[in-house]
């Protein structure tokens, strides 16, 4: 019963002749003929030659690093996501410090539960945006923009730092009394130097969010306005267009003794958010959770230029993707809409991802030049 | 060559073997065997393929290696009483391991991550140059300063391990089918 184990040394030698520079019509004749001889030579070499193919993927895992540069044993997996080819990253610099990709608890995604409504809205709106991001200074400010797939750092001259994400539009101006950002589109990540002096304020929409020296982000789409904190305390006001009374919304996943992370006070419709608060302010109000911090960590991972997914459906996995790519992915077919997908992906390899979704769940695809349908 | 058969086999069957071969290690008392097996019911599948694709391939994967044991278990005349045990559980076992009930995808490139991890590190390198940098052999062999015949025996050596890492059984899957094993067990001694 040697048989198999001697017919898989010879499939692999063949493979590895082939893999290599010297390969002739005569070793291509050689091996058809040596495949020819029965099945399960043939099914040794189909194994491996899937396992070796296989390997190519690891690609998806090489952003960032120098051709011919072998990454230590699992170091890797931690290096920054950036794709330095690619045109649509203006500023790229080191970023925020690594943030832990893992997740203490597998409860969904933050934004599944939080987001009310659909994301493909912001990808419509934002494709209008050019390649390159810019800087322009007016006297009222300074205004910075990323194209779609862009992500920027902006150090500002006060010590703060803005992360720009996927076609995001930020005006900053900085008065010895306020520092006034606001944030147009998109979405953001705030390191925010500590002055009590000088409130950092970002408003968005009808929405401020008021900061002194802290660590949060905050996402726009339409007059939905997202914000999470990862570090001290931000106040977040919502006037709505209704005027006053506006509905204050807590509700917490965690332990129910547990004492809520964001309080109500100051004027009425302004709530307190602390580390693990993720608010969504709209015209019908705010609405708090809190989560595990890892989890609201792993939300923020595009500022290493990936998502991580935890459960996610098709449909907010792709409108994501969507979010970052002129390339759109279009799924035809409810039944795939629903699948629900976990992992953690590049935001910029929407090829990677089709690939996967091919692969692990025999989904089909159909790829024009800008567009992706997906069906089962 | 059938192109489209070999790659009918790769997608539809190939992926199925850590699954495959949990079952068979399950439920055939010898280990050193089930690689054999395991080969013996791809030729089977192969075979029977090229004469006409199988509706539901898994299916078809599992009952081949279910009767291969059978058919082992007659010629040497001895009982197994836990594989016939665990043959009656077939079909339980399949439906259980729908394809859409697979983890994630990215489970799959986490293991293959930690596959090419797990690599000897010159190995490791060549496979990391030829794949990811796509280098020519050749440049390996600059880069390492090692001969060509060397990377070619590291190419080898690597598609090997990782055929043997990509399509080995772990995970959670085990626990759950093994507590499921479990209680299927109990089940059949209480009703006689």
């Amino acid at each position: 019963m040697e048989a198999h184990r001697q017919m898989e040394d010879q499939a692999a030698a063949f493979l590895a002749r082939r893999d290599g520079d010297d390969w002739t019509e005569a070793n291509q004749v050689e091996l058809e003929q040596w495949l020819a001889g029965s099945i399960a030579r043939r099914v040794a070499f189909l194994r491996l030659e899937a396992a070796w193919d296989e390997a190519r993927r690891l690609k998806a895992l090489s952003a960032g690093l120098p051709s011919g540069v072998v990454p230590p044993a699992g170091e890797w997996r931690h290096s920054p996501f950036f794709d330095p080819e690619s045109a649509a990253s203006p500023r790229v610099e080191a970023v925020a410090p690594a943030v832990s990709t893992h997740s203490s608890s597998a409860k969904g995604n933050v934004r599944d539960a939080t987001r009310v409504r659909p994301l493909a809205f912001a990808a419509t709106v934002l494709l209008a945006l050019g390649v390159g991001a810019y800087f322009i200074s007016t006297p009222r400010g300074d205004r910075y923009s990323t194209p779609i797939g862009g992500i920027a750092s902006v150090p500002l001259s006060d010590g703060s730092n803005i992360t720009l994400n996927t076609a995001t539009q930020v005006r900053v101006e900085l008065t010895p009394h306020e520092r006034d950002i606001r944030l147009d589109a998109g979405e953001a990540f705030f390191e925010v130097a500590h002055d009590p002096a000088r409130p950092f304020v970002v408003q968005v929409g009808n929405t401020r969010i008021i900061a002194v020296g802290t660590k949060f982000s905050v996402r726009r789409e339409g007059d939905d306005v997202r914000v999470v904190v990862t570090e001290g305390k931000v106040r977040v006001e919502s006037q709505s267009r209704r005027g006053g009374g506006l509905g204050v919304t807590s509700k917490s996943e965690g332990d129910a003794d547990a004492m809520p992370d964001a309080t109500r006070d100051g004027p009425p419709g302004a709530v307190f958010l602390t580390p693990g608060s993720v608010a969504s302010a709209s015209d019908d109000g705010i609405v708090i959770e809190n989560e595990a911090l890892a989890e609201v960590e792993d939300d923020l991972t595009w500022r290493q230029g990936y998502f991580t997914f935890h459960d996610t459906s098709l449909a907010d996995a792709v409108a994501e993707f969507n979010r970052y790519n002129k390339h759109q992915i279009v799924i035809e077919d409810p039944a795939v809409a629903a699948i629900r997908i976990s992992g953690t992906f590049r935001a910029l390899n929407y090829e990677a991802f089709v690939r996967v979704l091919d692969d692990g769940f025999a989904i089909h695809s159909r790829s024009s030049e800008d567009t992706t349908t997906l069906r089962k | 060559m059938d192109e489209s058969l070999d790659t009918w086999f790769k997608r539809e069957i190939l992926v199925h073997e850590a699954s495959l071969v949990r079952y068979l290690l399950r439920t055939w008392p010898n280990r050193e065997e089930v690689y054999d097996l395991r080969q013996d019911a791809y030729v089977r599948v192969y075979e029977a393929a090229a004469k006409s694709r199988p509706q539901s391939p898994k299916s078809f994967l599992f009952a081949t290696a279910r009767n291969l044991m059978a058919d082992h278990t007659r010629r040497r005349r001895i009982v197994v009483i836990d594989a016939v045990g665990d043959l009656d559980a077939l079909n339980v076992l399949v439906d259980e391991l729908s394809p859409e009930s697979r983890t994630s995808a990215f489970e799959d490139l986490r293991r293959l991550a930690d596959a090419f991890d797990q690599l000897p590190p010159k190995c490791r390198e060549t496979v990391w140059m030829r794949r990811v940098d796509d280098l020519p052999q050749r440049e390996v062999a600059t880069r390492l300063g090692i001969s060509q015949k060397t990377v070619e025996k590291h190419v080898m050596k690597g598609m090997k391990l990782l055929a043997a890492a990509l399509f080995r059984s772990e995970g959670s899957g085990r626990a759950e089918t093994t507590e499921h094993e479990k209680q299927r067990k109990e089940q059949s001694r209480g009703s006689p």
